[in-house]
């Protein structure tokens, strides 16, 4: 492999922004190594002293990759605003009784759906990633519901759906990870955080108690501190140019969650919801660890 | 730190600015006329200029066309926006105040 050819993967595996922009730059520093090497060349010099000199003299890669993401990744502060508006909305559901009526949760499902599909089609801007995280959330509570269903209808509904969840969700995940791990981190935030909060509804033995509506309610301010902190942490994530600073911000959900869950419950959780409490907060920190991997 | 290296860092935007308003130009082309009308005095790594150049055109202040030439390479010329022109006006008459102000204030030092 050249050593123009291993400047520009570097440089590209250091970049975490959209493909296209990535693209563009890299051929930008393509044409310039280029027309320097060839310059040098015509002074005298070997192919392979000028293309040195060439590489040398633009610089470590992932400090212009890393300048290149700043100029990129910070949204302004009414994409910020966008990007926190799911959040918001599935707060607002908890500060009243307005989840109990099936029209609220509706409308702003609908809502959802729409703005998530809209931005998918449209370059997937910075703002789309906690819309798409709450499209996936019927993917998820469908699956749930289905087995409700009588039981061989239920088995067969979920063979069908099952597969077929699967692949939306890893066909979002995919496209998602690949141009950023750790926007899929903030995608996946309020999944974990309905699946945390789900999890903490147990009682005893049993996965989810039959009073577990009026013990929602209950824990309704907790519910609202959850969504108005991920919000909070998304404003952050968006607003912030460096990445370290991003990660940071994504750190500050599953501590609010875990301080709320905790809270809510008094410590009595059950032996069930604690394995699946610790599993979503594990979840969220995935995308994460496979960030650090890039740095190592 | 090194003083004529934060200076530099100050006036980028505006160094380019200046450049590009001359004639639509490209990156490498940008490095040479740097050097050139400097003699020399401004150095610095390379690759550094297309985070500029980049964040100019985030805020609209130029905007970049890739052009293939006859040979087939690409290139990615970069043109000044009214905007642009602007900002451009705006800064150089700062500078020239600022400039002037630098001057006599040493000048007095120095007699």
């Amino acid at each position: 492999m050249s050593s123009i050819s291993h400047y520009l993967n570097r440089f590209k595996a250091s970049l975490h922004i959209d493909q296209t922009i990535r693209d563009g730059v890299a051929q930008e520093l393509y044409t310039h190594l280029q027309e320097k090497t060839q310059e040098l060349e015509e002074e005298g010099l070997s192919r392979e002293e000028a293309t040195k000199i060439a590489v040398q003299s633009l610089g470590a890669p992932e400090l212009i990759a890393e300048q290149i993401y700043e100029t990129h990744a910070q949204g302004s502060w009414k994409e910020a605003l966008i990007s926190a508006c799911p959040h918001f909305l599935v707060a607002l559901l908890f500060t009243s009784y307005y989840w109990q009526n099936i029209a609220y949760p509706s409308i702003i499902l609908a809502l959802t759906v729409g703005i998530a599909v809209y931005g998918w089609h449209r370059g997937k801007p910075i703002w789309l990633f906690p819309w798409l995280g709450y499209y996936l959330l019927p993917v998820v509570v469908s699956g749930i519901l289905l087995l409700s269903l009588p039981q061989n209808w239920g088995w067969m509904a979920a063979l069908i759906y099952i597969p077929a969840a699967l692949f939306v969700f890893v066909h979002i995940m995919r496209q998602t990870a690949r141009r950023d791990w750790l926007y899929a981190s903030l995608m996946l935030a309020p999944t974990l955080v309905t699946f945390t909060w789900f999890s903490s509804l147990g009682r005893g033995n049993e996965l989810l108690a039959s009073d577990w509506a009026a013990r929602l309610q209950t824990n309704a301010l907790w519910i609202v501190v959850s969504f108005v902190g991920l919000a909070a942490a998304t404003v952050a994530f968006i607003r912030l140019k460096q990445r370290r600073h991003k990660i940071i911000s994504l750190l500050i959900p599953p501590i609010v969650i875990l301080f709320a869950v905790v809270a809510a419950s008094g410590g009595n959780i059950c032996y069930w919801s604690w394995l699946l409490l610790l599993f979503s907060l594990s979840a969220f920190a995935i995308p994460l660890w496979m960030q650090a991997r890039d740095y190592e | 730190m090194n003083y004529g290296r934060e200076l530099l860092k100050g006036n980028t935007d505006s160094l380019l600015l200046c450049l590009i308003s001359r004639q639509p130009t490209y990156g490498y082309q940008i490095v040479k006329e740097l050097q050139k009308r400097s003699n020399g005095y401004f150095q610095f790594k390379e690759g550094t200029l297309y985070p500029a150049l980049h964040r100019l055109e985030r805020d609209s202040l130029i905007t970049g066309k890739w052009q293939i030439l006859p040979n087939g390479q690409q290139r990615r010329y970069y043109y000044i926006t009214e905007k642009g022109q602007q900002v451009l006006a705006k800064r150089l008459a700062t500078w020239q105040d600022f400039s002037t102000a630098v001057k006599a204030v040493l000048q007095a030092e120095t007699t």
